[in-house]
C-alpha cells in the first residue's frame, strides 16, 4: 500500500488540525477555567455544530439548503417528547456525565436523520435554487404541522406547539454541556474524515458538476443523499441539545434565521473546508456581539451588508481566501482543508 | 357541512388568489430571464407597503397616490439593486450556471437580512396600515358574504397591471426582447440583443413590480407586519413554481390556484379541528410545491427545457 | 477474439426526433473503431446510451458478454467503460491533479483504493497526456487543448477496459493532432484497450481506426474499414449534404489514398 502514511507525525503536520483541537481545547479549557459562562459556550458551540452539520450537505456538495432548521426542529422536538412521554428516556438523560443526554440526543438525531433520508430521495433529484426552495418548502410544512399536530398530544398542557419540560424532567446545564461537546468533536471528526475521504472527493466533484461527477462514477444519488442524512442528523443532534438547554422546544426552532445562521457562517468562513464553519462560526459568534453591543438595533442591517459584500467579493469566503495564498513557498491551500 | 362556509373560504381564497399570483410576477421574471431567485421576495413586497404607509401616515398623502411611488421607488429599487449586487454577478456571463445561480441566491439573501431588520429597526413588529382610512371604506355583498371594498380595489389593481405587463411583453419589442432572452439568452446575444441592458431592464421591472405589489399586499391585508415576508416571500416560489418560470399568465393562474386549495383545505381541516385549520391549510401549499418540483417541474404554464 | 462491445438494435427519441434509429454495430477487444457522420448524426447520442447517460428506447449494449442497457452511468463506468465529454466539463475549482484523481477513486477499481494510490494513478494518467506540470493548476485555468487532454486523462485514471473518445482532436492543430494520436496509440498498447472514436477530423480517424461506423440522421449507413467506408458513395452523399465537412472529407481522402500506396 503507497501513500497511506497515517502516522501520528502525518496529522501533527497539518493546520487544520491543529486548529481544530485548539478550539476544543480552548472551549474544554474555558469551561474548567470558568473564563466563559456556560451560556457563552453553549452557543458557541450551538453555532459551531449547526454550520459544521449544514457544511456536509452545502459545503461540500453545493446544495444549499435554505430549510435547514427543519432538521434542528425535528431533532428539538423528538427530543423533547422523547423525554416528555418515555420515562425511561427521562431518567437515563441524568446518567453517566450527559453520556445519558447524548444517548437520547442520538434518537432525535436518528429521527430527524430518517426523514432527511426519506425527503432527501426526493428533493435530492433537485438542483440550484429548486432544491433550496423546496427544503424552505419542507421547512415550513414540518413548522406548520407541528403547530397542528403537538397541541392534540396532550392539549392541557401544551399551549400551541411550545412544550416546556417539567423540572424533572431536564438535567443540568452542565450535564448538557458535555453531551453537546461530545457531539461537537464527533461532528468534527466526520467532517475532517469525509475531507479527507474519497466520499469527499465525490461530493466535491458533485459540487463541481453532478453529470460529469457521475460518469465517472461518482455514485451521485447515493452520495448525496448519505451526505443530507448525515447533515440532518447532526442538525437534529444539535437541535436537541439546544432545546434541553433551554428546557423545552417551541416552534421559533424552525425559524428561517436558523438557516440563516447556518448559510452565514458557512459563507462567512469557506465552503467546502473544515476550517470554514469553524472559523465562520467563531467568527459570526463575536461579530453578533458586536454588532448588538455597538449598534443595537440596526446589528442585523450592517450583518446583511456584511454577507453581501462577502459573497460579492470574497466568495471563497475567509479560509478560501487565505487557501490562495504562499507563506514561504508553501501553498496555504495544503495545509487548510 | 354548512355550504356558505365554504362559499366564503373559496371567494376568499379566489380573491386572495390573485394578490398572491400579481406579488409573484416580478419574481418568475426574474427567475425566467435571468435566473436570479430573489431571496428578498418577502422584503420587496415590504417595501411598497411601508411606502405607501409613510407617505399616508407622515404627510397624509393619499394611499392611491402612495401606491404610485411605490411603484416608482419599486423601479429606482431595482436599478440599484441591478448595479450593487447582481451585474459583477451575472452581468458580463453568457451561460448562468448553477454555481453563479448560486451567488446570486446569497446576495439576495443578504439583502432580504438587511431589508427585513431594517424595516424591523424602522417600524418595528407591530401592524401598520391605512387605520380608518381602509375601516371607513364601504362593504359590498357577494353570494351572502360581506367584501371589503379595499379588497376589490386590490384585485381589480392587480389584475390591471398584470394585464399591462402582459401586453409590454407580448406586443413592445422591448418587451419581445426580454422574453428572447428568457427562451435562449445565448442564441438572443448572437442577433443583437444587448443582454446587460436586457438584465437590468428585467431587474427594475421585476422589483418594480414586487414593491408594487406590496401596496396591494397592504389594501388586502389592511395592515402589514415584517412578518408577512415570511408567508409570501415562501408562497410566491409556490406561484412560481406551479405557474412555470417566467410565464406572466401562469403566475396569476398559480396564485389563483393556490388561493383556493389554500380556502379549501382551511375548509376541509376546519371541519375536523377548527384550530389547526390555518397551519394546515400553509402546509398544504407547500406540500402542492414539493410535489410540483419532482413532478412537474416546468410547471403548468411552463416549456419543458 | 471475443466482443468487447455489442450495441443491438439502438433506438433513442428526443420527443419527435430520432437521434438513434436500429443502430446495431459490435467491436473485437484490442480495436479502435471511428465513428463519423456529420453534425447531428447522433454519435454523442450513442455514447450516452452506451455509459447509460440515456436510456435507449429500443434495443441493448452489451459489454463483455453482460447486458448493460439502462444501468445508471456510475454503475457502467466501473464495469470498465470511460467516456471524454465533447463539450469539456473539467471540475473548475479543483485541481488538474484532483480532477484525474475523482476518474481513479470511482473509476474500475472503486472503494479499492486509497487516495495516495488514486494520487499516483492520476498523476501517472496526466504524464501520458502531458499536463504532469499542469497538475497543481486549477483546471479552470487551462486552456481548451489541455481541458480536452484533462478529459482523456480523467477517462484514464478510471482504467478502462473500453474508452469512449468524442472528439478529443477537435481545435486542435496539425501538430497537437500528431502528438495526441501518438498518445493514443500509446495508451491502447501500454493498457490493452479498445477505443471507440468520434472524430471530424478525418485523417486522423482514418489513419488510426480499425475499422469504422458511420452513422446519419441516426441509422447506421455503413461500417468497413477505412477504404471500405471512404469509397462508400452513400457516405459521401452523406456528406456531401453537410457542404463544410464534404469538402474536408474528400481532400483528406486524396490524402490516405497517397498514404496507403
Ligand atoms: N438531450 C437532448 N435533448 C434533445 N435533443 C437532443 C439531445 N441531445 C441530442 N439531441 C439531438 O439529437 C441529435 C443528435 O445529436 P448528437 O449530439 O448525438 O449528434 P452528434 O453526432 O454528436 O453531432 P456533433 O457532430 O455536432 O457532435 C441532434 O439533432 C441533437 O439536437
Ligand atoms: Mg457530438
Amino acid at each position: 500500500m503507497t501513500g497511506k502514511e497515517s502516522t501520528l507525525s502525518h496529522y501533527l503536520k497539518s493546520p487544520t488540525l491543529i486548529v481544530i483541537v485548539f478550539v476544543v481545547l480552548g472551549i474544554l479549557i474555558a469551561r474548567i477555567l470558568g473564563m466563559s459562562t456556560l451560556d457563552t459556550l453553549m452557543t458557541i458551540m450551538y453555532f459551531m455544530g449547526i454550520a459544521l452539520s449544514l457544511n456536509i450537505i452545502m459545503g461540500f456538495a453545493g446544495y444549499v439548503s435554505f430549510g435547514h432548521a427543519v432538521f434542528l426542529g425535528l431533532g428539538g422536538y423528538a427530543y423533547v417528547l422523547l423525554v416528555y412521554f418515555v420515562k425511561p428516556l427521562a431518567q437515563l438523560q441524568n446518567m453517566g456525565f450527559g453520556l445519558g443526554a447524548f444517548l437520547v440526543a442520538v434518537l432525535a438525531g436518528l429521527f430527524a436523520a430518517v426523514i432527511a433520508a426519506s425527503v432527501g430521495a426526493a428533493v435530492l433529484r433537485l438542483r440550484g435554487a429548486f432544491f433550496a426552495i423546496a427544503t424552505i418548502g419542507l421547512d415550513f410544512t414540518a413548522l406548520y404541522l407541528m403547530k397542528a399536530i403537538v397541541p392534540e398530544l396532550n392539549p392541557e398542557q401544551f399551549f400551541g406547539a411550545q412544550i416546556i419540560l417539567p423540572a424533572d424532567k431536564i438535567v443540568e446545564k452542565d450535564v448538557v454541556f458535555n453531551a453537546m461537546f461530545l457531539t461537537l468533536i464527533i461532528l468534527l471528526a466526520v467532517n475532517y474524515y469525509i475531507r479527507k475521504s474519497p466520499f469527499g472527493v465525490g461530493l466535491t466533484a458533485i459540487k463541481e458538476d453532478e453529470d460529469a461527477a457521475e460518469v465517472l462514477g461518482v455514485p451521485t444519488t447515493m452520495f448525496k443523499i448519505i451526505a443530507f442524512t448525515l447533515a440532518g442528523f447532526f442538525a437534529g443532534m444539535v437541535g436537541a441539545l439546544f432545546s434541553l438547554n433551554g428546557g423545552g422546544v417551541d416552534e421559533t426552532l424552525f425559524n428561517l434565521g436558523h438557516s440563516i445562521d447556518m448559510i452565514v457562517m458557512i459563507v462567512i468562513g469557506g465552503l467546502g473546508t473544515v476550517l470554514g464553519p469553524v472559523v465562520g462560526s467563531l467568527i459570526y459568534f463575536e461579530l453578533y456581539d458586536l454588532l448588538l453591543v455597538h449598534y443595537p438595533g440596526v446589528n442585523l442591517i450592517i450583518l446583511g451588508i456584511i454577507v453581501a459584500i462577502v459573497v460579492l467579493f470574497f466568495p471563497e469566503g475567509l479560509i478560501g481566501l487565505l487557501r490562495k495564498y504562499k507563506v514561504k513557498g508553501v501553498r496555504l491551500r495544503d495545509l487548510l482543508e | 357541512m354548512d355550504v356558505s362556509i365554504l362559499a366564503i373560504n373559496l371567494v376568499n381564497g379566489f380573491l386572495w388568489g390573485i394578490i398572491l399570483g400579481f406579488a409573484a410576477v416580478g419574481l418568475t421574471l426574474l427567475w425566467g430571464v435571468m435566473k436570479v431567485v430573489n431571496l428578498a421576495q418577502g422584503e420587496a413586497i415590504l417595501m411598497g407597503s411601508y411606502v405607501a404607509i409613510v407617505l399616508f401616515s407622515q404627510y397624509g398623502i393619499s394611499p392611491l397616490i402612495g401606491g404610485l411611488v411605490a411603484l416608482l421607488v419599486g423601479l429606482a429599487a431595482g436599478f440599484l439593486i441591478y448595479w450593487a449586487l447582481l451585474h459583477k454577478l451575472v452581468g458580463k456571463v453568457e451561460k448562468i450556471t448553477l454555481k453563479i445561480e448560486m451567488s446570486t441566491l446569497l446576495a439576495m439573501f443578504a439583502l432580504s437580512i438587511a431589508l427585513l431588520n431594517f424595516y424591523y429597526y424602522i417600524f418595528g413588529s407591530e401592524p401598520r396600515g391605512f387605520g380608518l382610512w381602509s375601516i371607513g371604506l364601504p362593504f359590498i355583498r357577494v353570494l351572502g358574504t360581506t367584501i371589503r371594498t379595499n379588497i376589490l380595489l386590490a384585485d381589480a389593481l392587480a389584475l390591471i397591471s398584470v394585464t399591462i405587463v402582459y401586453l409590454f411583453l407580448d406586443r413592445t419589442i422591448l418587451g419581445k426582447s426580454i422574453r428572447a432572452v428568457m427562451q435562449d439568452a445565448q442564441a438572443a446575444s448572437l442577433v443583437g440583443i444587448n443582454p446587460v441592458k436586457i438584465k437590468l431592464l428585467t431587474t427594475v421591472l421585476g422589483i418594480g413590480l414586487t414593491v408594487f405589489s406590496g401596496f396591494m399586499v397592504l389594501l388586502f391585508e389592511a395592515s402589514v407586519t415584517p412578518e408577512i415576508a415570511y408567508k409570501y416571500a415562501p408562497l410566491g416560489f409556490v406561484v412560481v413554481v406551479l405557474g412555470g418560470l417566467g410565464s406572466v399568465v401562469g403566475s396569476l393562474v398559480a396564485g389563483i390556484i393556490i388561493g383556493i386549495i389554500y380556502g379549501l383545505s382551511k375548509v376541509v381541516v376546519s371541519i375536523f379541528n377548527p384550530r389547526i385549520s390555518d397551519p394546515v391549510a400553509l402546509s398544504t401549499a407547500f406540500i402542492v410545491l414539493i410535489l410540483i418540483l419532482l413532478f412537474k417541474p416546468e410547471g403548468i404554464f411552463g416549456r419543458k427545457r | 477474439m471475443e466482443d468487447i462491445l455489442v450495441v443491438e438494435n439502438v433506438t433513442k427519441r428526443f420527443g419527435g426526433l430520432v437521434a438513434n434509429s436500429k443502430v446495431t454495430f459490435s467491436m473485437k477487444r484490442g480495436e479502435i473503431l471511428g465513428l463519423i457522420g456529420p453534425n447531428g448524426a447522433g454519435k454523442t447520442t450513442l455514447f450516452n446510451v452506451i455509459t447509460g447517460v440515456y436510456k435507449p428506447d429500443e434495443g441493448r449494449v452489451i459489454f463483455k458478454g453482460e447486458d448493460i442497457t439502462g444501468k445508471p452511468p456510475h454503475v457502467i463506468t466501473r464495469k470498465g467503460i470511460a467516456k471524454t465529454h465533447q463539450i469539456v466539463k473539467p471540475f473548475n475549482d479543483m485541481t488538474v491533479l484532483e480532477n484525474a484523481m475523482v476518474g481513479a477513486l470511482f473509476g474500475k477499481r472503486a472503494h479499492q483504493i486509497t487516495i495516495g494510490e488514486a494520487k499516483e494513478i492520476a498523476y501517472q494518467s496526466l504524464e501520458l497526456v502531458g499536463l504532469a506540470e499542469k497538475a497543481e493548476e486549477f483546471a479552470v485555468k487551462l486552456t481548451l487543448r489541455q481541458k480536452k487532454m484533462l478529459e482523456l486523462a480523467r477517462a484514464l485514471s478510471a482504467e478502462p477496459e473500453l474508452l469512449l473518445l468524442d472528439e478529443v482532436l477537435a481545435g486542435l492543430n496539425p501538430k497537437e493532432v500528431e502528438e495526441a494520436l501518438e498518445i493514443i496509440k500509446k495508451v491502447k498498447e501500454e493498457r490493452d484497450l479498445s477505443i471507440i472514436m468520434i472524430e471530424h477530423v478525418m485523417h486522423a480517424v482514418m489513419n488510426i481506426a480499425d475499422r469504422i461506423v458511420v452513422l446519419h440522421f441516426g441509422w447506421k449507413i455503413a461500417e468497413g474499414t477505412p477504404e471500405e467506408v471512404a469509397n462508400n458513395p452513400e457516405v459521401i452523399t452523406a456528406y456531401l449534404g453537410d457542404p463544410r465537412y464534404a469538402l474536408r472529407f474528400v481532400r483528406r481522402k486524396g490524402g490516405e489514398g497517397d498514404g496507403s500506396s
